[in-house]
């Protein structure tokens, strides 16, 4: 197991957002996180990456214990995470957000990048490179110099990707990497993400458009911060209580 | 037994005069999340202004002491509607017009009355004598004003319908105004507020002590320690951190010399700060 | 092949170096024209501040405000100056140490709230700026704060400013090739990284509270090491130069001159010491020009005086779209 979630658990004060969450993820696998609004998807998201700090529990990833570690520290143990408000840098250009997210690997030191040295040398080029080859996996290539900030939708979530996957990720969380994109889109980015994938990367999605379902091995639903139920997508699709989840608390389509 | 008499006299001057310009000065931090460090050059203006009307151009001390808070709370109108409306919570433009307001007011200050120390005259001269204990009427008198306005201050927050909107806002911007509540109107009294009170403390403080240039930072500087003691949201922290303040500084200074005083405040803070950041009632910080 | 060396990206890419290495020469020529002390001294006081509001905005590229900036000058000052002066310490053994202690306090105060946000640190540092002058009152026996300290031993035993002059120019260099090299390599762009999004920038393993305190740590001891050569220059200290409103004016510097820029700063300084030396009838009056030329770039310029070309070029594009626009219709 990549990853194990155990009794996750976050209380704010009277509020629980996560009740004793359990799941666990597969090396290769491609999981699928679906509920309806606020049944707490990133919420998981922020505690297994070191944002929030859980209440109760613990996340194991690769055998460590990183439960309530910071994020840099969750970042360079080798899981990336795409977010679903998707900040970015937004001054800095397309091919900036990504070049300035290869941070860890290969990483130089700080001495080394004042002073230019060879090994700082060999590594921007190395980074550049590697920077146009995310960017051409997603289609960025083409808008490299655009100001983040001034990107469609679509492509500002696209870069959203794109910098997680920076961080050369063994376990690649993406929080509703599709929300807001068109049609065109949203084959495209689930191409991408089936790359991604094929790489090597285990991923684990958060998403309310069912299409995406099909990507995933395995899908795990929530609802009020709980487990309800887990399975492949079609006996999930079928599942009652899940059916109820999304009809009655305001979720999306079950097409 | 006088010493004493004069020194709990001097705890309340104190503590009183700084908590009404820490309270203004936390309303717009809570309110309007703008750090005003101009309000000590607004506490200093007012004092100069109450000089300038009482002392150049004669008119009636009290008359002047109104007209200066009249003054200054018109001025804050103006600053929050202009200033720190379009910046709520812009800590880089809140910087640069708080620079620009402070070298205006500090510009003005030095070539109309000039940079040497003056001294505005006691708004109640004399002493009052009862037995064998005297006390500086003045003294007396700011502890009331200040004492009142304090009170005022703390009954208008917590009982009328304006202060507890101004509550709201301090705690969720946008839930208040979801509730209907005018943040601009109530951030625009909030501010009017902390001038008038800071004014009033600039000229009371003026009588008793002398106005020069730097009073506005020691002024700031003070306020700062309030907050920071008190915590950032907390009324009751402010009164409370107000009064230790208040004691350290009148009670010190009969022991070792005033800069060590200061500096001796400046640690206290610092250690506060290492330990317990949102200070002793503040809520969690970052 | 001509054509390529003169394409227009290789010309850009020549230019901004081109005026640095102008302007350095024209300066290092400076002294051979005008012989007048006085405006020597204001040069000499130039390139001080200009090594002070450049490393000022360096901590600003991380998102946060150093309101003590000017009191680290001060700290730079006093612990240059008192162990020369007072127990005979060589200037360039007091200088660096000065610069030292500086950058020891920043990183001090600055570490306890490298997690939080920027606003706490801003209201900190205030706090710290106005509070740190009490230290030196406190120090009164070796600060002679109250009436200020005189009789600083110099740096270099000459009688006149030109040396000086030499001195200050190649320190001024030095310390900002340093700042921009920090600026431009991968170390600033991590900063300008977090200034945008500490979320992504954590979740791409960067450890911002680290950075934020290396900034800070560089920040104050470039602007200690000005203290400290100032003090030695000048040879006497005023408290007053160290205090709130000198940071202020350290901040209108670099916001006039444009805070999104290494030269900002440069061109800002420059112009507010030195031409206020040419109003010399009006210079109480100065300020209020300063604090209106200062509202009126950050509204209307944001990005400063150092943008004027670029506002320029741009206005007079639309102009000539209008005007091409106008003929063809």
């Amino acid at each position: 197991m990549l990853l194990e979630i155990t009794e996750l658990t976050k209380h704010y004060g009277g509020l629980v957002a996560v009740e004793r969450f359990n799941m666990s993820v597969g090396e290769g696998e491609i999981v699928g996180l679906i509920g309806p609004n606020g049944a707490g998807k990133s919420t998981v998201f922020n505690l297994v990456t070191g944002v929030l700090k859980p209440t109760k529990g613990k996340v194991i990833f690769d055998e460590k214990d990183v439960t309530g570690q910071k994020p840099h520290v969750i970042a360079e143990l080798g899981i990336g995470r795409a977010f679903q408000l998707n900040p970015l840098f937004a001054g800095f250009t397309v091919f900036q957000n990504v070049f300035a997210s290869f941070h860890l690997r290969p990483k130089s030191s700080l001495l080394d990048a004042f002073f230019n040295t060879a090994t700082y040398r060999r590594n921007e080029a190395y980074i550049s490179e590697q920077s146009m080859e995310i960017l051409q996996l997603l289609g960025l290539d083409g808008v490299k110099d655009e100001l983040a900030k001034n990107l469609p939708h679509g492509h500002q979530k696209l870069l959203g990707i794109a910098r997680a996957l920076a961080v050369k990720p063994r376990l690649l969380l993406l929080d509703e990497p599709l929300a807001g994109m068109n049609s065109g889109e949203i084959d495209f980015t689930m191409e991408a993400i089936r790359k991604t994938h094929r790489a090597g990367v285990t991923i684990v999605l958060v998403e309310h458009n069912m299409q995406i379902m099909d990507l995933c091995s395995r899908v795990v639903v929530v609802n009020f911060g709980q487990k309800i139920a887990e399975g492949s997508p079609s006996e999930v699709r079928d599942n009652e209580e899940v059916v109820r989840a999304y009809f009655g608390g305001g979720g999306c389509c079950l097409v | 037994m006088q010493l004493t008499l004069i020194t709990i006299i001097n705890v309340l001057v104190l503590s009183s005069m700084y908590i009404l310009v820490a309270l203004g000065f936390a309303f717009l931090f809570s309110i309007m999340g703008i750090l005003n460090f101009a309000h000590g050059a607004i506490y200093m203006v007012s004092g100069y202004i109450c000089y300038q009307l009482a002392v150049e151009w004669a008119l009636n001390q009290w008359l002047s002491l109104f007209l200066s808070v009249i003054l200054v709370g018109a001025f804050g109108l103006f600053l929050e509607k202009y200033c720190f409306r379009p910046f709520f919570g812009n800590l880089n433009r809140t910087i640069v017009v708080c620079i620009a307001i402070i070298i205006i007011l500090e510009t003005t200050v030095n070539v109309t009355v000039g940079t040497l120390v003056r001294s505005l005259p006691a708004f109640v001269p004399g002493i009052l004598r009862t037995g064998f204990i005297s006390v500086s009427a003045e003294k007396l008198v700011t502890v009331m004003i200040g004492g009142s306005l304090l009170a005022a201050m703390v009954w208008f927050i917590r009982r009328t319908k304006l202060g507890q909107q101004m509550q709201a806002i301090s705690q969720d911007v946008e839930g208040a105004a979801l509730q209907g509540i005018s943040v601009h109107r109530i951030s625009a009294l909030a501010c009017v507020l902390a001038c008038g009170l800071a004014a009033v403390a600039g000229c009371l403080m003026g009588a008793i002590f002398n106005l020069s240039p730097f009073m506005g930072g020691h002024m700031l500087l003070k306020a700062l320690e309030l907050v920071i003691l008190g915590g950032i949201g907390s009324v009751g922290g402010i009164f409370f951190a107000g009064f230790v303040i208040g004691t350290l500084d009148a009670t010190l200074p009969l022991f070792i010399g005033g800069a060590a005083c200061e500096a001796i405040g400046i640690g206290v803070i610092i250690m506060v700060l290492l330990f317990r950041p949102q200070g002793f009632f503040g809520r969690e910080a970052g | 092949m001509v054509e390529k060396r003169l394409s227009k990206r290789n010309r850009k890419k020549l230019i901004q170096p081109g005026i640095y290495a102008g302007v350095i020469i024209v300066l290092s020529l400076f002294p051979l024209w005008i012989k007048s002390p006085y405006w020597t001294h204001i040069f000499i006081l130039t390139f001080i501040y200009i090594i002070a509001t450049v490393s000022l905005r360096t901590i600003t590229i991380s998102g946060q405000f150093p309101l003590a900036h000017a009191a680290f000058m001060g700290i730079g000052g006093y612990v240059a100056a008192i162990p020369s002066k007072w127990f005979g310490w060589s200037p360039w053994l007091t200088i660096p140490l000065g610069a030292i202690t500086a950058m020891g306090i920043g990183i001090l105060i600055g570490y306890p709230f490298a997690r939080l946000r920027a606003m706490y640190y801003a209201m900190v540092s205030l706090f710290f700026g106005i509070g740190v002058l009490q230290v030196f009152f406190v120090f009164q026996r070796w600060t002679n704060a109250y009436h200020g300290l005189t009789g600083i031993p110099p740096l270099l035993s000459v009688t006149s400013k030109v040396p000086y002059y030499y001195f200050f120019l190649g320190l001024t260099v030095v310390c900002l090739s340093i700042l921009y090299r920090f600026e431009f390599c991968r170390i600033g762009m991590t900063l300008k990284a977090i200034e945008q999004s500490h979320l992504v920038a954590s979740s791409v393993g960067i450890n911002e509270p680290r950075y934020r305190v290396l900034v800070l740590a560089v920040g104050c001891f470039f602007v200690g090491l000005s203290g400290g050569a100032y003090a030695h220059y000048v040879r006497a200290l005023s408290y007053t130069s160290f205090d709130l409103l000198a940071t202020l004016w350290l901040f209108m510097y670099v916001l006039i001159g444009g805070i999104g820029s290494f030269a900002g700063p440069i061109v800002g300084t420059a112009l507010l010491v030195i031409v206020p030396e040419f109003l010399r009838g009006m210079k109480e009056f100065v300020p209020y020009i300063s604090a209106a030329i200062l509202l009126i770039v950050v509204f209307v310029m944001p990005e400063g005086l150092v943008g004027l070309p670029q506002l320029v070029e741009s206005w007079m594009k639309k102009h000539r779209e209008k005007r091409a626009v106008h003929h063809a219709s």
